[in-house]
């Protein structure tokens, strides 16, 4: 898969759009500044995945996109653990960090992850001038790249790169990093590729 | 308490869809719902790994390590090249997980993934001699052929097992 640099700028603003909203939402939560990266699109060989994405302990909530669009994807707040642990401490005014995770901070950081990726969402559709809804999220608290490789075969079915979306998120104050991904099939990308080319069309005029 | 050995530079890292058939030893990390299977030779001291994604290639073949069906059919088929016959295999089956815990048969993509080979090795009559399947449970595997076909495997939470 190509994407044309136009492609991939366009792409690029559309993430950086819905990160910014999301990071918006997180900033508002723990009442600190949130620093973003400027998104990173990556088209990725399958079999090379474990290089961008290893073995490291990490939480992945998991969110189906539904709505108004072709294909399928998925948009993933993932963190590693012990940022997950700090977020959940900030959140829950705990102060530990050498522990594991209990029921109260994968309920919380589910419940985090669900407010951001609906602000990404809400975001990036309202530009594309559709509705995109995130389905239920799902939590994945184990090695970062065994998560990821059930969205990888979801999304990467019929062809053997996948494409993704990258925000790094960051939290000076807490120490806190994390990152939101976006991982479109290919109909989901010809999709809103078709929305981006009109909506660029409609602004030339 | 088993230690991961560490990797000599000869090792292969076998990624998503990949695999090899050969002498060096061989890992895979963060199996999720992908299967790794092994095939061992133990008197040709020859072995094989797949990284296997989805259970079945429908017709795909550019990336044969990828698909349950036509992971089967490739390893066997170079492993052959090294005088193995299937009689003289045995196969160990790694990951399969169901690392969200979909309750939904569709989107549990490792339960099907582990049947699909497990039916193909009975059609080629392949033994498997052990499994470490299943769960909600990332795992890595280390496999070295030459010294008595060796498995390892980590956990997230950095339990080693041998098997």
């Amino acid at each position: 898969m190509k994407l044309t640099d136009m492609q991939s700028d366009a792409f690029g603003e559309l993430g950086n759009i819905g990160a910014a909203h999301a990071a918006t939402t997180l900033s508002q939560m723990l009442m600190t500044r949130i620093d973003m990266d400027v998104p990173e699109i990556s088209i990725i060989d399958i079999s090379e995945c474990y290089r961008c994405i290893g073995e490291e302990l990490a939480a992945l909530v998991v969110f189906g996109i539904k709505g108004e669009v072709k294909g399928d994807g998925f948009i993933v707040l993932y963190m590693p653990q012990t940022s997950a642990i700090r977020l959940t401490n900030t959140m829950l005014g705990m102060t530990e960090i050498d522990r594991e995770m209990n029921e109260m901070d994968q309920s919380a950081i589910i419940e985090i992850g669900n407010i951001m990726v609906s602000a990404f969402l809400d975001a990036t559709a309202e530009l594309l001038g559709i509705v995109m809804l995130p389905s239920p999220p799902s939590l994945c608290m184990d090695m970062a790249h065994a998560g990821i490789e059930s969205i990888i075969a979801e999304v990467a079915l019929k062809t053997n790169d996948v494409v993704i979306f990258k925000t790094n998120l960051t939290s000076d104050q807490y120490s806190i990093d994390g990152a939101l991904m976006m991982f479109p099939d290919p109909d989901l990308i010809a999709g809103i590729l078709d929305l981006l080319e009109a909506l660029t069309a409609q602004t030339q005029v | 308490m088993v230690e991961f050995r560490p990797l000599g530079i000869n090792a292969r890292f076998i990624g998503i869809g990949d695999y090899y058939v050969g002498r060096d030893p061989m890992t895979t990390i963060g199996l999720g719902s992908c299967v790794a299977l092994i095939l061992h030779n133990e008197r040709l001291v020859v072995g094989a790994m797949a990284h296997i994604m989805l259970p079945e290639s429908k017709g795909q073949v550019d990336r044969p390590g990828k698909f349950a069906d036509t992971a089967v059919n490739v390893l066997l088929e170079e492993i052959e090249r090294y005088g193995s016959r299937n009689g003289g295999l045995c196969a160990v089956l790694v990951g399969g997980a169901n690392m969200f815990g979909f309750n939904d048969n569709n989107l549990n993509i490792g339960d099907r993934n582990v049947e699909a080979v497990c039916c193909r090795l009975k059609e080629e009559r392949i033994s498997i001699r052990t499994a470490d399947v299943g769960g909600r449970i990332g795992r890595s595997v280390v496999y070295d052929p030459q010294n008595h076909g060796t498995i390892t495997i980590r956990r997230a939470d950095g339990s080693c097992v041998d098997m």
